[in-house]
C-alpha cells in the first residue's frame, strides 16, 4: 500500500463518522424541537446548521479520499463495486447539498444523510483494495459515463429521501378504513426494508469483527463458444456462516455457529450469477438481523416505526416536500439521460462496437429512464401529484438501487466486472 | 355535447378551449371554484379535441393521448424487463438448439419463457410494434400540443380576468396606496431587472421570461424521433454490417462481402505481475492488454476469387486493435472481439536431407495454406501428392484429415531428380516439431518403403527457428458497418439539448390589474413554483411590498 492510499482510506473513514455526525444533528434539529428549555425554532436552525456542516465536511473528506485513491491508485476510483457505491455516496451528498441550497429544509438532511450512511457501510461491505484496471475498462469514458450517472442517480436518491418524508408526513394514522390501513402497511414496509439493509450491514460487519470464515469447492459448468461444456472448479470463501451452500458444491472448511456444522441446504442451480450462493446466503442472513432489529425496535417504542417519526415532521407542508422530491428528481433526469444512457452508448459503441446490446445493465437503466419518464408525465395528469408521485419516486430509486446492485447481484452479464 | 364558446370578454374560442384564449376566464368548470386553474397548453384547444371525429381523428386522438403514452411507456418498461430474466438467444454465439438449451439450463421455467419467445424480446414483433408506438405517439402527441401551445402564447392578452388571476399557484390580492400606473411600472422596472419581458396595459400588467423553455419537451421528442428513426435505419442491409472475422497471426484474409483484407501482424496479450496486483488477485491471470497489430488492405485488382491471379493488395490502413481503440476506416470499423491461444505453423522451409551422401538441399518454402503444386530443392523436384491440414488415421489405419483447420499439418510429397527412380520416390512430411509427429512419420515413411514407394534415403529438416513462421494467437475481430450511428448521436444530442431547456429553465409568467386601488396578481411557472414565489416576493419587496413567500402560494389556502 502507498502513501496515497493510507491517506485515502483514512479520509474515507473520516468522512463516514462525519457523515454519522451530521446525521445525528439533524435527527437532533427534527426531533428535539419539543426538548425543555429551548426555543424550537432557534433549536432546529441551530442543529440544522451544525447538521450541514458536518455534512460538508464530510463530503471534503470523501473528496480527499476520492482523489488520493485516484492518485494512489492510478485510476479513477470507479472501476469496481467497491468505489462505485463509494462515489455514489459523494454524489447523493453533492446533490442533497445542492438540494438544500435551493430549499434548506432541515428534514431533508434527516434522510439524505441516513442515506448516505447506510450506503458508505454498504460500500465498505466489498473488497476495497485498488484493483488494476482490465482492458475494457481501461478508457476515458469510465471516468465520464459513471460520473454522470451517479450523479443522475443522486438526484434520484434526494428524491427519494423527499418522497420518504412525504409520505412520513401525509400518513394518517387515524385512519381505519382499507385505503389508510395500505398506506400505513406501505410506508412501514418501506421503513422495514431499509431496516433489513441495516441489519445486512450489521450481520456483515459483525462475522467479518469476529473473523468468520467457511469455503466451499464449486464445480460450475458452461458451455464456451465453440459449443464444448466446460467445468471450472473455483473456491466460494464465505464471511456468513452459510445457512446456503454454493449449488453443486463440496464443503472444505466451516467453522460452527450455534452449534450447526452443515449448511442446511444448497442453493439452486438457476442462480447463475457470480457467487450466486453466497449472495443467497446473505439475503437469508440480511432477513433475519433486520427482523430481529425491527422487532427490537418495535418493542422498544410500541408503535410502528412510521408511527414514531410522524409527529415530528409537521412543521413543513407536503406540497414542499412534493416539491423538493420533484425538483431534485427533474434535476437528476437530463444528468441521468446523459450519463447512464448517451455516454453509455458512446462508450458502448467504442468498447463493444455496437451502442446498444440489451445488455441485461443496459436494458435496466433504459427500464430506469423509462420510469422516471412515465413519473414525470404523469405529474402531468391531474390527481397524481402529492402522495401518488411520492410514491412513485420511491418505487422509481428502488429499480435505480436494482440497476446498480441488483443487475450485478442477480443476473449475470456485460458488466460482470462491478460485481462482488 | 355542445359548449358556447363564446368567452364574455366577446373573444371567440375553438371547440375545447379550456382557459378563454383572450382574458383567461375558465370556460370549463370542472374543477372546484376555489382550486387553482389548470394551466397545462394556456388551456388552448387541442387537435384532438375535435368534434365529430373522422377515422384519422380517432387514430390521432388515441395516439395524443398522453394517458395512452404513459400506457406505452409503462408496457414497453414490462417488456424490456421480462427480457432481462434470462439471457437473450443473441447473447449466445453459436446456439443450434435454444428450445433444449434454455430447458437444459434453465429447467422448466426457462424452456417456458424460450417457447414464449422471450429469449427474443427484444427482436419480437410486440416489443418493435412497441417502440413504433411510442414514436408514432411522441409525434402526434407533441403536435397536437406545441401548435396550440405556441399560438397561445405568441397572442397573450395583458389584462385577464379577475378569475384567472386568482386561480393562479402563486397570488397576491392587496391594497395600493400608490399611483397605479406609477406603481406598474415600478414594479415593472423591479421584475426587467429580473430579466423579464415586460408588457403594459394601463394598470395592468404581464411579465415574461424563459419562454423558450417550453418549447424543450418538444425538441427532445424531436430528437427522441430522430434517434427511433435511425434505429429503424439500421435495418438497411446496405447501412449495416456486423461479423467475426478469426485471423492467425501473419495471416491475410479478406473480410466477406467487402474488397477489403485484414491482416494480423502480431497479437498482443499481457497479464499483470504479481505486484501489480493486491493480495487477494495475487497468481490470477488478470489481462492488462488484449492487442491486434493490424493492417487493413484494399484489393486492387483480381478481388472475386479469380481463379488465375492473387489479389492484389494495396495497404491502406494500420492500427493497434484494442478493446477500446477500433481501427476506422472509411465507416469500416474493426474491433477487437476475443481471442484464442493456439499454435499454428503459418510456412516453413525446411531442408531436404540425403542420408545416403549427407548433403543437404534447399531450403524450399512450404506454406500451411496454399502450398505450391512444385517446390525445387537443388537439383530435386518435389511434387505435391496429398495435404492433410489436421492429419489423423481412419479406423482402418489409413490416413485422412480431421478438419481444414492446419492444427496438425502433414505433406505427401513425390521427389524426383537425379539417381532417383523414374516414377520417383514417396515421402510423408509433418512439419510440426512434435515428438509424435516424428514417429508416425518415421512409421509411415518406412511402411512407404516397404511398399517400395522409397528408399528411405531422404529425410527433411527445418535448421533454425527463422525458417519457421507460426502464429501463437488466432485473434477475432468484430467487423462493423453502421452508417445510421451519425443519425443516432445527432437525436441524442437534439433530446438532450431539449431536456435540458426544459429542465434547467422554467416558463415565468407573472400577471396583474389594479382596480380601485386593489393590486390583484397571479403568478405561474410550469415547475418551480417555489422559485416563482422567491423571485415574486423579492419584486414585490423592493416596491414596498413586504411578504413571505410562502404566503403567496394559494394552494395552501384551499387545503
Amino acid at each position: 500500500m502507498n502513501h496515497w492510499l493510507d491517506i485515502s482510506s483514512t479520509a474515507f473513514q473520516a468522512a463516514f463518522y462525519l457523515y454519522c455526525a451530521s446525521f445525528i444533528s439533524y435527527a437532533i434539529a427534527v426531533a428535539g424541537k419539543r426538548w425543555s428549555n429551548r426555543e424550537p425554532e432557534l433549536h432546529n436552525r441551530r442543529w440544522g446548521r451544525i447538521g450541514f456542516a458536518l455534512a460538508i465536511a464530510g463530503w471534503v473528506c470523501h473528496l480527499t479520499f476520492f482523489f488520493t485513491r485516484w492518485k494512489g491508485g492510478g485510476h479513477i476510483p470507479t472501476s469496481n463495486m467497491y468505489e462505485f457505491m463509494t462515489f455514489l455516496a459523494m454524489a447523493i451528498v453533492f446533490a442533497f447539498i445542492i438540494v438544500h441550497l435551493i430549499y434548506r429544509n432541515n428534514l431533508l438532511g434527516a434522510f439524505a444523510m441516513p442515506l448516505v450512511v447506510i450506503i458508505v457501510a454498504y460500500a465498505a461491505v466489498f473488497p476495497s483494495e485498488v484493483q488494476p484496471l482490465i482492458p475494457a475498462l481501461n478508457n476515458y469514458w469510465l471516468k465520464i459515463h459513471v460520473t454522470t450517472a451517479a450523479t443522475g442517480e443522486a438526484f434520484f436518491a434526494v428524491g427519494f429521501a423527499a418522497a420518504l418524508v412525504q409520505l412520513l408526513r401525509v400518513i394518517d394514522f387515524s385512519r381505519t378504513d382499507k385505503a389508510g390501513r395500505r398506506e400505513q402497511k406501505w410506508v412501514e414496509f418501506v421503513l422495514f426494508f431499509m431496516v433489513i439493509i441495516i441489519g445486512f450491514l450489521v450481520s456483515v460487519f459483525a462475522f467479518r469483527g469476529g473473523g468468520y470464515e467457511a469455503k466451499f469447492q464449486q464445480e460450475k459448468v458452461h458451455i464456451d463458444q465453440q459449443g464444448v461444456e466446460q467445468s471450472v472448479t473455483q473456491t466460494v470463501e464465505y464471511g456468513l456462516p452459510p445457512i446456503v451452500a454454493p449449488y453443486n458444491s463440496e464443503k472444505i472448511s466451516m467453522q460452527t455457529y450455534l452449534g450447526i456444522k452443515e449448511p442446511l441446504f444448497d442453493a439452486p442451480a438457476w442462480m447463475n450469477g457470480v457467487n450466486a450462493g453466497r449472495k443467497l446466503n446473505t439475503v437469508i442472513w440480511s432477513l433475519i438481523s433486520g427482523a430481529i432489529l425491527y422487532a427490537l425496535l418495535r418493542l422498544a417504542a410500541r408503535k410502528p416505526i412510521a408511527a414514531v417519526i410522524h409527529p415530528h415532521l409537521t412543521d413543513i407542508d407536503p406540497e414542499d416536500l412534493d416539491e423538493i422530491s420533484y425538483r431534485a428528481i427533474a434535476i437528476g433526469f437530463p444528468v441521468f439521460t446523459l450519463g447512464a444512457l448517451i455516454f453509455a452508448m458512446i462508450w458502448a459503441q467504442i468498447a463493444w462496437s455496437r451502442f446498444w446490446g440489451w445488455d441485461p445493465k443496459e436494458v435496466w437503466a433504459l427500464i430506469t429512464w423509462l420510469f422516471y419518464s412515465a413519473y414525470l408525465h404523469l405529474r402531468l395528469s391531474r390527481g397524481w401529484q402529492g402522495t401518488r408521485s411520492a410514491w412513485l419516486a420511491v418505487i422509481g430509486f428502488i429499480v435505480v438501487l436494482f440497476t446498480l446492485i441488483g443487475v450485478n447481484l442477480v443476473i449475470a452479464g456485460l458488466h460482470s466486472y462491478a460485481g462482488v | 355535447m355542445i359548449h358556447n364558446t363564446k368567452c364574455e370578454c366577446g373573444h371567440q374560442n375553438p371547440t375545447g378551449t379550456v382557459l378563454c384564449e383572450s382574458c383567461g376566464k375558465p370556460l370549463v368548470e370542472d374543477l372546484p371554484l376555489d382550486t387553482p386553474l389548470e394551466m397545462r397548453y394556456d388551456g388552448a384547444a387541442r387537435r384532438s379535441q375535435k368534434q365529430n371525429p373522422a377515422v384519422i381523428d380517432r387514430v390521432w386522438n388515441f395516439f395524443s393521448s398522453v394517458k395512452i403514452a404513459i400506457w406505452l411507456i409503462i408496457l414497453t418498461l414490462i417488456g424490456a424487463a421480462v427480457g432481462t430474466i434470462y439471457p437473450q438467444e443473441s447473447t449466445f454465439i453459436n446456439l443450434d438448439d435454444p428450445a433444449s438449451y434454455y430447458k437444459e439450463t434453465y429447467g422448466t421455467s426457462g424452456a417456458i419463457y424460450q417457447a414464449l419467445g422471450f429469449s427474443r424480446t427484444y427482436e419480437s414483433w410486440w416489443f418493435i410494434g412497441l417502440l413504433v408506438m411510442i414514436g408514432t405517439s411522441l409525434v402526434i402527441c407533441s403536435l397536437d400540443r406545441v401548435l396550440p401551445l405556441y399560438k397561445a402564447l405568441s397572442k397573450q392578452q395583458v389584462r385577464k380576468h379577475m378569475s384567472f388571476l386568482t386561480r393562479q399557484q402563486t397570488v397576491l390580492e392587496t391594497d395600493i396606496a400608490a399611483d397605479p400606473e406609477k406603481w406598474v411600472a415600478d414594479f415593472g422596472a423591479q421584475l426587467k431587472r429580473k430579466r423579464y419581458r415586460v408588457w403594459t396595459d394601463g394598470t395592468a400588467l404581464l411579465a415574461e421570461k424563459n419562454r423558450f423553455s417550453r418549447w424543450g419537451p418538444y425538441i427532445n421528442h424531436i430528437g427522441l424521433i430522430v434517434f427511433l428513426l435511425a434505429v429503424l435505419g439500421r435495418s438497411v442491409p446496405a447501412w449495416h454490417m456486423d461479423q467475426y472475422v478469426g485471423i492467425d497471426e501473419h495471416q491475410v484474409k479478406q473480410i466477406p462481402g467487402t474488397d477489403y483484407y485484414i491482416g494480423n501482424d502480431k497479437f498482443t496479450v499481457e497479464y499483470y505481475k504479481d505486484e501489480e496486483l493486491p493480495d487477494k488477485l495475487k497468481g490470477t491471470a488478470r489481462a492488462k492488454l488484449y492487442q491486434t497489430q493490424a493492417t487493413l488492405y484494399a484489393c486492387t485488382q483480381y478481388c472475386n476469387d479469380d481463379p488465375l491471379h492473387d489479389p492484389v493488395l494495396k495497404p491502406v490502413e494500420s492500427h493497434a486493435i484494442e478493446v477500446n481503440s477500433p481501427l476506422e476506416y472509411k465507416g469500416l470499423k474493426l474491433y477487437q472481439y476475443n481471442f484464442e491461444e493456439k499454435v499454428r505453423l503459418i510456412e516453413v522451409k525446411p531442408m531436404l536431407l540425403d542420408t545416403v551422401s549427407g548433403k543437404s538441399y534447399g531450403p524450399f518454402d512450404l506454406k500451411m495454406s496454399d502450398p505450391a503444386e512444385k517446390s525445387q530443392a537443388g537439383p530435386y523436384t518435389l511434387t505435391l501428392r496429398d495435404v492433410y491440414p489436421d492429419f489423423g488415421l481412419d479406423e482402418e489405419g489409413r490416413p485422412m484429415t480431421k478438419s481444414r483447420d492446419f492444427n496438425n499439418p502433414a505433406f505427401v510429397f513425390r521427389i524426383t531428380g537425379p539417381d532417383v527412380d523414374e516414377k520417383g520416390e514417396l515421402y510423408i512430411y509433418f512439419p510440426m516439431p512434435s515428438a509424435s509427429d516424428k514417429g508416425v512419420q518415421q512409421q509411415i515413411n518406412a511402411s512407404f518403403k516397404k511398399l517400395g514407394s522409397n528408399t528411405g534415403r531422404f529425410n527433411f529438416q527445418v535448421g533454425k527457428m527463422e525458417n519457421v513462421t507460426f502464429s501463437q494467437y488466432t485473434t477475432f475481430l468484430n467487423v462493423r458497418v453502421d452508417r445510421a450511428m451519425p443519425y443516432v448521436w445527432v437525436g441524442a444530442g437534439i433530446s438532450m439539448i431539449g431536456l435540458v431547456m426544459g429542465f434547467y429553465w422554467h416558463h415565468r409568467r407573472i400577471w396583474l390589474r389594479i382596480d380601485g386601488g386593489r393590486l390583484t396578481l397571479g403568478a405561474h411557472t410550469n415547475k418551480n413554483t417555489y422559485g416563482i414565489r422567491n423571485e415574486t416576493a423579492s419584486a414585490l419587496a423592493k416596491v414596498g411590498i413586504v411578504v413571505d413567500p410562502k404566503a403567496l402560494d394559494n394552494r395552501r389556502n384551499t387545503r
